[in-house]
């Protein structure tokens, strides 16, 4: 974007340069207070062995302790694991219910029924499938009255069915974000193009992969990152629903840290665990997100 | 883009069969556990955990009982509302000029300061708890609703300067010029202009970010720790601990009375949902 | 259980116990300095503190309690205490509470009977209830708390007590007759003394139990079940656990804690501890991968067999949930499932259960263990220790947790004369063979650094629990990880937080006694 030509006539050129920085101070004095302050201070308290107020300096120590430690690297395979299979599924159960719903005058007044899960706070979403899959054996009742199965079954015991159970939660929730951003997207889109496509003949499947599909790529790419953001800081669902069992199966980053420094009181190793989280965010941020906006904003 | 590959034969597009077994199908998987949970919060409690679920209940009121006898609700309704209230008050004062100064400006780092503000939006609240918490520790804000209510201005500051500036950009700039002519000075323009023509950005940036703060859990759990800021999200894991168990009907009941105002928020911005929940970048 | 896993329970005792009409403010914190002239009549004060003032009204009701005390009057401290002497000494003085958050109104109008007696008045410091533990450390290692008084869950007394953070109490109990020796030396020994010196009152005195359904356990035992003899062994145990678990119809065969952290330690240590299990040896070093040890960890494995699924998830709530709903045919757990599935308000399954003897291990001992619970404490740098010495000792006075009992809050009495109540006893099932197990009491040393330990051994069953490692790596991972806390708590060291023949008394207060049936 050109510079807009500004009249300036009773400012001092000084002022004038200053002016956009003097708008934006506050907002970043604030964000630097908010990020950079925990930031540089999660880094200085993990070179001690905190004890509360009885600071050791310790070095590397909670370094080197941290890449030997196993539940760290569990826990952020655990992060990826449920992360990327509940991004994948959300991502197309929302493609798919989105592309038919976009153009669908009755449900155009409904939307809000697709949007619902989305809004209940997030604590309940996790007490809700916690209910139904544990506590209350709904899911297990439901499936051996349907034959499918003959005995309540040991979600949070399996290690698989336990990570399912967070996934289940997260995509159920948060389909309906993915699902909003991509109706607008395929309502935005050039209709003309589409029905071109189809006066010559094509399928609706191969109308959708060959033409919307491409043209929704930058809404994707934009919608997917901001959830998978979202998803590899999940902690809500594992603190309500498994505490990280069976035997630390459904642990997630969040969850690892959140447990070294509030369960086990080791603030100095949760830190350093921060610090080492960080740095994959600054790297995560610089590469893929940037790309992400920067083709967003195309779109 | 590719060219759709031209079939042989006519295809007669998409059935309306499928379409409507798709779509009722999720409508199906979205509303029912919902419904469900609604009949938990009207059931006694001895009918909730039972060796085989109960899906007809005993309709009771027990829930609500408890809910005005017991618990300080009212207070928990009235933190919420102020953290959330004075989060996004402190938003949109701090972010209306970052907005502005990015949308209408050119100036050196302009680039990297935007991508700094919209990157604080990936911190993982993990990361940063710990510091915060010994940070209000430290000022004597833990368990109170003024640190609540700084942490969720931080965690949406970005989502609100970037929602407002991207519609800020859409404003025509003829606008401007006119008033510029006239003789306006900028921060006149941008009261007397920019913040009107963009007001559905300001308030969708609003709403989103109080959605946000609403349902914000962690940071929540870590500051506060008494009624005296308990709010609605962090007041449902109250009722897991006590000697009493897991009070799932007032889980439940808890859940649906901060479910509604979010609703009404959200049916308000309904058109400019998915361009708020982007942070301006798809425009709906 | 403890306050701090459970912080409704007081909450929901003292809120109940707001009838009293005896608050002088009008409510929440601002209650008006008690001027000694002023101050109530002691003994109209001390008949207030009753089962009518005390007891949930449909409670009474239900069991049809009269206003006849459900604990002994001659060992009550509350009325065996010199309040003239106590209002001429202390009169006027202050002391400061913390107290978990959440029970911050209700205690103050439970403590006003206690500024009416004493006329010191009580200020209380809201502690946020996740945050006590560090909160009290960083005021203590500061060496200028903000409080006088605290109570918390007894597995940190060794955090607190070992660097000398705590105020020795001996004095004090010695000068106003604290009924000591009617607490249970289990309680007495681990929730009172470290290193030698009296430094807590025992506050929540729990112990984990064994429970049966009848009717699911009986047809398998073929007649009524025998407190003692029915389920001799944790052999048999695992037996009828077996077959019940086939019987279905949504009642699987046992319950029990199984969830990562210290849930999963100490369901462990409940049976390894019948095993004859120790968690050291004399030169502190950890021996949890032994013969006994095992022995234990085998078992609970063999047991979760036959465990409900969600086991491995299952702290006190999940658990409590599914045997009060009924989803369990036996229970491993603290002796308030067994006082609580009583109450129909809470329970499915209210006549049909029972509380047992602890079952034996071959070749081990009857250690029923004493788990978790809480303690009180003065601070060692409080302004007025003895004004604050005499408000824990108020509070954790034998009516008051008799009372405490009959509510079936969770807050359970630790003193002989309470626990042979015949009336209370008719309120709480468990009582008698609880009463009884307690002379034969396990218990895990307060050592500093206890909870950290307790959370990584836990993390490790669990993963046994769940098919991940075997047993014995469980354990084995379990003591490298105590080790290294050890070693940074400076066991190994010349300076040992805590002497070995300070601590080891408590352990097992079983040892040469006739068993009790």
């Amino acid at each position: 974007m050109a510079a807009p030509k500004r009249n300036l006539k009773r400012r001092s050129p000084g002022l004038r340069r200053a002016f956009p920085y003097l708008l934006l101070t506050p907002a970043l004095l604030y964000l630097v207070a908010i990020t950079l302050y925990p930031g540089i201070f999660a880094i200085w308290q993990s070179l001690f062995d905190v004890r509360f107020q009885g600071w050791t300096f310790i070095g590397a120590d909670n370094y080197t302790r941290l890449l030997q430690d196993r539940e760290f690297w569990a826990a952020l395979g655990n992060t990826a694991i449920i992360g990327v299979i509940s991004l994948t599924l959300q991502t197309a159960i929302a493609l798919t219910v989105s592309y038919f719903a976009y153009r669908d005058p009755f449900i155009r007044g409904w939307r809000i029924v697709y949007l619902m899960p989305m809004l209940f706070m997030p604590s309940a979403v996790a007490f809700i499938w916690k209910l139904a899959f544990n506590d209350g054996r709904v899911i297990s009742n439901l499936l051996i009255r349907a034959g499918l199965i003959d005995n309540n079954v040991d979600w949070i015991g399996n290690i698989w069915l336990a990570r399912m159970e967070l996934i289940v939660a997260d995509v159920w929730q948060w389909t309906p974000f993915l699902f909003i951003i991509f109706v607008a997207a395929l309502q935005g889109q050039d209709q003309e193009i589409e029905e071109a496509a189809r006066l010559d003949g094509a399928s609706w499947p191969a109308i959708f992969w060959n033409i919307s599909l491409p043209m929704m790529r930058p809404v994707i790419v934009v919608a997917v990152t901001l959830r998978g953001i979202d998803i590899t800081t999940m902690f809500t669902n594992v603190f309500v629903m498994t505490q990280g069992s069976p035997g630390g199966a459904t642990e997630t980053m969040s969850y690892f840290i959140y447990r070294q420094g509030f369960k086990m009181f080791s603030f100095g190793y949760a830190s350093a665990a921060s610090v080492l989280m960080l740095v994959l965010t600054v790297i995560v941020a610089q590469t893929v997100v940037k790309r992400a906006f920067r083709s967003g904003k195309s779109a | 883009m590719t060219t759709p590959r031209k079939k042989p034969r006519k295809t007669r597009g998409e059935s309306l069969i499928l379409r409507y077994v798709v779509l009722g199908s999720w409508a199906a998987v979205c509303l029912l556990p919902i419904i469900w949970f609604g009949t938990i919060a009207f059931r006694p409690r001895t009918e909730i955990i039972t060796p085989t679920p109960i899906f007809w209940p005993t309709f009771s009121l027990d829930a609500w009982y408890l809910l005005i006898s017991d618990w300080p609700i009212a207070k928990y309704l009235r933190n919420s509302l102020v953290a959330v209230a004075g989060s996004v008050v402190i938003d949109l004062f701090l972010a209306i000029p970052a907005a502005y100064a990015l949308a209408r400006y050119e100036f050196r780092g302009r680039e990297d300061i935007g991508f700094y503000i919209l990157s604080t939006r990936m911190m993982a609240p993990a990361i940063v708890a710990v510091p915060i918490f010994f940070l209000f520790k430290n000022m004597g804000l833990l368990d109170t609703v003024w640190a609540l209510m700084l942490v969720y201005a931080a965690i949406n500051l970005s989502l609100t300067t970037w929602i407002i500036r991207s519609y800020m950009l859409d404003i025509p700039k003829e606008l401007e010029d006119a008033a510029r002519t006239d003789g306006a000075g900028d921060l006149r323009i941008l009261w007397e202009i920019i913040m009107p023509a963009c007001l559905p950005g300001i308030i969708t940036a609003a709403v989103i970010a109080a959605i946000f703060a609403i349902n914000e859990f962690l940071f929540t759990l870590l500051i506060a720790s008494t009624p005296n800021a308990y709010t609605m999200s962090v007041a449902l894991a109250n009722f897991t601990g006590g000697s009493d168990g897991v009070i799932y009907n007032a889980i439940a009941l808890v859940s649906f009375i901060a479910f509604l105002p979010i609703l009404i928020l959200v049916i308000l911005i309904q058109k400019h949902l998915s361009r708020g929940l982007t942070m301006g970048a798809v425009k709906g | 259980m403890t306050k701090l896993l459970k912080p409704l329970s007081r909450r929901a005792f003292l809120h109940r116990t707001a009838a009293v009409g005896l608050v002088t403010g009008t409510g929440g914190l601002a209650m008006p300095a008690l001027a000694e002239a002023h101050l109530p009549d002691i003994q109209s004060v001390l008949d207030s503190i009753s089962v009518s003032g005390y007891v949930r009204a449909d409670y009474r009701e239900l069991y049809s309690m009269n206003d006849d005390p459900l604990w002994d009057p001659a060992k009550d401290w509350i009325r065996t205490v010199d309040w003239d002497k106590v209002r001429t000494e202390l009169g006027g003085t202050t002391v400061r509470f913390a107290i978990g958050a959440a029970d911050q109104e209700s205690a103050a109008s439970g403590l006003a009977p206690f500024e009416a007696l004493s006329g010191i008045k009580v200020e209380l410091v809201p502690i946020p209830d996740d945050s006590i533990y560090d909160k009290a450390i960083a005021e203590f290692i500061s060496g200028n708390a903000s409080f006088d008084a605290l109570q918390f869950f007894s597995a940190w007394l060794g955090d607190f007590a070992g660097p000398g953070f705590l105020h020795p109490l001996d004095d004090y109990a010695a000068k106003w007759a604290l009924p000591l020796d009617d607490f249970y030396d289990t309680y007495r020994l681990n929730y009172g003394y470290f290193g030698g010196k009296l430094v807590g009152i025992p506050f929540d005195c729990d112990i984990q139990m064994v429970h049966l359904r009848k009717s699911v356990m009986e047809p398998i035992l073929g007649g009524p079940i025998d407190l003692a003899n029915s389920v001799p062994s944790y052999d048999e145990l695992i037996r009828i656990t077996g077959e019940a678990n086939k019987l279905g119809g949504g009642v699987a065969g046992v319950g029990m804690l199984g969830a990562r952290g210290f849930w999963s330690t100490y369901t462990w240590e409940h049976i390894a501890a019948q095993a004859g299990m120790q968690l050291f040896d004399e030169n502190w070093e950890p021996t949890l991968d032994t013969d006994a040890g095992n022995k234990g960890i085998e078992t609970l494995l063999a047991l979760s067999k036959n465990a409900i699924e969600g086991v491995a998830g299952a702290g006190w709530g999940e658990n409590r949930a599914a045997w009060l709903g009924g989803q369990v045919a036996a229970n491993i757990s603290w002796q308030d499932s067994g006082t609580q599935a009583m109450r129909p308000d809470q329970s499915q399954i209210v006549d049909d259960f029972v509380t047992i003897y602890e079952p034996r291990i071959a070749g081990g001992v009857f250690a029923p263990p004493n788990i978790a619970g809480s303690t009180s404490v003065v601070t060692a740098t409080s302004q007025n220790p003895e004004g604050a010495f005499l408000m824990l000792a108020f509070l954790t006075t034998s009516s008051i947790m008799a009372m405490n009992e009959a509510n079936a809050n969770g807050v359970a009495p630790g003193y002989r004369s309470v626990l042979a109540n015949e009336k209370l006893r008719a309120v709480s099932q468990p009582m008698k063979v609880w009463s009884d197990s307690l002379d034969h009491a396990w218990c895990s040393p307060r050592l500093p650094g206890m909870f950290e330990m307790e959370q990584a051994l836990g993390n490790e069953i669990n993963r046994a629990i769940t098919g991940q490692i075997t047993g014995k790596e469980a354990l084995a991972n379990g003591q490298a990880a105590w080790k290294v806390i050890m070693e940074r708590q400076g066991f190994y060291g010349d300076a040992k937080p805590v002497s070995y023949a300070d601590a080891s008394p408590g352990t097992y207060v079983g040892a040469g006694k006739p068993l009790p049936f």
